[in-house]
């Protein structure tokens, strides 16, 4: 699938770079979009074309040297047609992204719902195509190649009884969705954001979601990624929390050889709530980043982060997590915990929770751990019986399935849990 | 803290006035003609009788340094520094190398005199419950006098400025210079290896623990002029050593620079214990002048069962730019780092620390607790590595702010690279004011504000107070206290 590479790169670009720009000229006259959008894609990829893909010299890509890392970039052909797989959770309303196209028939009841792709012709989506600074090389990527995704607007006080569920699926190549979603003052919403491989050929995903909860609005976003080991994942989600706003933001991470996740959250309004919590199951010869850039801009704000990762096999994992605090955000009360097994010496686990505080009536805090399981707690259960494997096993579940009950939902937890256990049963 | 208007106002106040080792010296000074060039480096090595394969050592680095850049990756923020517009070296003239005492000039030693440095050994003497301590005097760009060398040297201790040490122990400067910190290590280091004037040299051979504390004392007095100082301390197998650096400056309205760097190597089972008390002028209210202090200190614990401990307390310095680390190569060894940096007025401080754990295991504990008031930025920046091959590798992190004021800013960024599965890595941080309850409780039994607050910073710092030698630990909580005059009372 990937792309010949017979070409010789144009400067000091490296192959990947290249293909990137080839492939950019390729599509040129078929990406959809009025003449502003296409304007902004070709900045977006002349800005990339210049700074190049990021290396660890750039603070902010300090454990993922994408330069190095991305080798390849499979080709942009679309392949035969995919069905939609079953919700995560029953009952959810399934709105998929079939190998990078929205699905015609997508519509749910209460909700506004439009393909990202009539945004583009009709121009009105230009606006969110920005890099939201020089190091985003994502932003910059997807902007260039975006082809479609859905638009959804929930409207004021509206409480959705099932969750919606975003299912962007692949059978390889290259997938660029976008999501802009705005939830209405005092609504209620859970959306599972599903990123999954149907074959094991390489692809190329680079997804961003818009994510504005208006005042009061209580919401639920999961991100579940679970693609296949030969995929890069270029996801990010671009967070604005009104006044009084609450988000509870679940990123589960299964899967990837190269997975950057980056979660840019801006709490805009006092009284607002975030609750971070993330799970990554790093096995194989994977590596995953998750960078967490948190705003705490005004005043009454709170925010909870617990990331826990387990590192198997060769894998490499990151977690870089920043939170800002500006000047006049007093009250802010922000905590933060890193906490991983490293379970193999193969295995890589970096570590760079950052605070940034500008303001002096705050309580922050951030704490990191990296260790193996703990001897005493493994004791614990042999001496009852537990064979050590199975107590490994057990502990390690524990561990991560803690943070996932801190959903609730019954059935969210299930469902999410389910791939966890199925996760470690593949790799423990 | 969102501090009563009392002490808003008095923070307001704070300026050059409580910086007491602001005077200047007057004093004839030779001087190197301004700039950099290898002409100047020739004319350091000679005025320092070097030997040869110094001065090759020293052009091989600014050949280095004029094709590296100045790092930009720190928290501080200050205009260009034009390195052609420095004095590199500057003397007291009426100096002909360190001598006894009555040689040197009285005018520098009514200076230690106000700085309250002992330098007279029969007046340390004198006072018979004070423990005694050697010392090392460096003036600009020279060592003036170096107390208690005798005594000192029939334990086995050599202790002497490293001039001296490079005229009279030129095997052992050369086996470790550059060991730890080499000639190319990073732009300010190579810089001081191209042209470092001065600095002490300590080494204690196998066995010996050294029978006093030791310590450096610098100060910079001239004008323009950069004091690029070096130390390099060796404890041989089963050594001790403890030794302390303090340094002043006058007040002036240009900044100055200093770019130093320390090596310490510690064999197997020696201990080093290497405290800084760094009270350079930190600039006046406005933020005008003050000493950048841009400096590279590492310990190598090359030895099983090797100990380095760095303790600073850093209230001096317009901005500082300083990571005293530990490489824990031998099986067995600890590093440890305490600080206390106190930022006010304008000051920036980008400080922290870094622990490389090699050998297996390895353990470290960082403690470091970061205080700012007025318009000062106070970083907390460190890096914990644990190498593949590092078994069973510990460390234990705990960075703790404290705002004073609304116009300050602290953070912390630290790096935490595991790649060893039997590594235990704990790392914690808070950034706090100083809590209501705690303020209550301690007011409830009749201590005003202010005082109390004093009391509750004072607890805040404890950890790492407790770690310097006492008679230094007394000097470096009145330092606190005078840092942090008008916003803690």
């Amino acid at each position: 699938m990937n792309m010949q590479t017979t070409n010789q790169p144009i400067g000091r670009m490296t192959v990947a770079e290249t293909a990137l720009v080839e492939a950019f000229g390729a599509q040129f006259g078929e990406l959809p979009g009025n003449g502003a959008v296409a304007g902004t894609r070709d900045r977006l990829l002349d800005d990339l074309k210049k700074a190049g893909l990021p290396t660890r010299r750039i603070e902010a890509w300090h454990y993922t040297d994408l330069k190095t890392l991305l080798r390849t970039v499979p080709e942009a052909a679309p392949v035969s047609a995919i069905d939609p797989l079953a919700p995560l959770v029953e009952g959810s309303v399934v709105l998929s992204v079939l190998q990078g196209d929205a699905d015609d028939g997508a519509s749910a009841d209460g909700i506004e719902i439009a393909h990202f792709k009539d945004k583009l012709a009709d121009g009105s989506a230009v606006a969110g195509l920005t890099a939201l600074d020089r190091d985003d090389a994502i932003g910059r990527i997807n902007g260039s190649f975006v082809r479609d995704g859905f638009a959804i607007s929930v409207p004021a006080n509206a409480e959705l009884e099932e969750p919606i569920e975003l299912q962007v699926l692949h059978a390889g190549g290259q997938i660029h969705t976008r999501f802009p979603v705005s939830f209405g003052a005092a609504s209620k919403a859970t959306i599972i954001e599903r990123h999954r491989s149907v074959t094991d050929d390489a692809a190329l995903v680079s997804s961003i979601s818009d994510i504005v909860l208006e005042d009061g609005a209580e919401i639920t976003w999961i991100i579940l990624q679970s693609q296949g080991a030969a995929d890069t994942h270029l996801g990010q989600i671009r967070v604005k929390l009104g006044t009084n706003a609450k988000l509870k933001l679940f990123v589960v991470n299964a899967g990837g050889k190269l997975v950057r996740q980056e979660l840019r959250i801006d709490v805009e309004g006092e009284g607002a709530d975030l609750t971070l919590r993330g799970v990554n199951l790093l096995g194989g010869e994977g590596h995953t980043d998750v960078t967490l850039v948190l705003g705490h801009n005004v005043p009454h704000t709170n925010s909870t982060e617990i990331i826990r990762s387990v590192v198997f096999d060769r894998a490499s994992g990151a977690f870089q997590g920043m939170i800002r605090v500006a000047p006049d955000a007093q009250k802010t009360d922000a905590k933060m915990a890193c906490n991983t097994l490293l379970l193999s010496d193969n295995g890589e686990f970096s570590a760079k929770p950052e605070l940034e505080i500008f303001a002096d009536d705050v309580v922050c805090g951030h704490g990191a751990t990296v260790a193996d399981i703990d001897r005493n707690h493994l004791f614990y259960m042999m001496a009852r019986g537990v064979p050590e494997n199975k107590a490994r096993a057990m502990l390690v579940h524990a561990f991560v399935a803690e943070i996932v009950e801190e959903l609730e939902d019954e059935k969210l937890v299930e469902a999410l849990e389910g791939v966890i256990s199925a996760w470690l049963e593949r790799h423990a | 803290m969102p501090a009563v208007q009392e002490t808003v106002d008095q923070v307001r106040r704070i300026d050059i006035d409580q910086y007491k080792y602001g005077f200047e010296t007057v004093i004839e000074v030779d001087k190197a003609p301004k700039g950099l060039s290898e002409e100047i480096i020739r004319f350091i090595s000679a005025k320092k009788q070097e030997p040869d394969w110094m001065l090759e050592w020293r052009l091989d680095a600014y050949r280095r340094w004029l094709t590296m850049e100045e790092p930009t990756w720190a928290r501080v923020d200050y205009p260009k520094i034009d390195f052609n517009d420095l004095y590199y070296y500057a003397a007291p003239k009426k100096f002909g190398g360190p001598k006894s005492l009555d040689e040197v000039d009285p005018e520098l030693l009514k200076t230690y005199e106000k700085l309250g440095i002992p330098l007279k050994e029969q007046e340390i003497l004198a006072g018979v419950e004070k423990p005694r301590v050697a010392v090392d005097a460096v003036f600009d760009s020279v060592s003036v006098v170096t107390t208690f060398k005798e005594e000192l040297k029939k334990a086995g201790v050599i202790f002497m400025s490293i001039s001296e040490a490079i005229r009279e122990h030129p095997d052992l400067v050369r086996k470790y210079l550059g060991s730890v910190v080499p000639a190319s290590d990073n732009f300010y280091a190579t810089l001081n290896s191209a042209v470092f004037t001065d600095g002490s040299f300590v080494f204690v051979p196998k066995g010996v623990r050294c029978p006093m504390e030791l310590s450096t004392y610098f100060r910079i007095n001239e004008k323009n002029t950069g004091q690029f100082e070096r130390t390099l301390i060796i404890a041989e197998e089963g050594a001790y050593v403890s030794y302390l650096e303090g340094c002043t400056a006058p007040q002036r309205d240009e900044n100055q620079l200093h770019a130093a760097v320390v090596e310490l190597v510690a064999l197997d089972d020696a201990e080093i214990k290497y405290s800084t008390v760094q009270n350079w002028f930190p600039g006046d209210a406005e933020g005008k002048g003050g000493i950048y202090n841009f400096v590279t200190k590492r310990g190598d614990c090359r030895g099983a069962r090797s100990k380095i401990s760095w303790t600073q307390v850093e209230t001096g310095s317009a901005i500082t730019w300083k990571y005293p680390s530990c490489i824990l190569r031998g099986d067995d060894s600890r590093g440890e780092f305490y600080s206390i940096a106190v930022s006010n007025g304008h000051q920036q401080i980008d400080s922290g620390t870094k622990m490389i754990h090699l050998g297996k295991n390895t353990s470290s504990r960082i403690i470091s607790k970061g205080i700012s008031a007025g318009k000062s930025n106070n970083t907390y920046r460190g890096q914990v590595s644990i190498h593949r091959r590092a078994e069973n590798a510990r460390n234990f992190t705990n960075c703790d702010s404290l705002l004073i004021g609304d116009k300050c800013g602290a953070h912390t960024v630290p790096y935490i690279d595991v790649k060893n599965a039997s590594a235990q890595v704990e790392h914690e941080a808070t950034t706090s004011k100083i809590s209501d309850d705690q303020k209550f409780y301690v007011m409830q039994r009749g201590i005003p504000e202010e005082e109390a607050i004093a009391l509750i910073v004072n607890g805040f710092v404890k950890d790492v107070i407790q770690e310097l030698p006492m008679e230094f630990a007394v000097e470096a909580q009145k330092l606190i206290g005078i840092s942090l005059e008008g916003s803690v009372g």
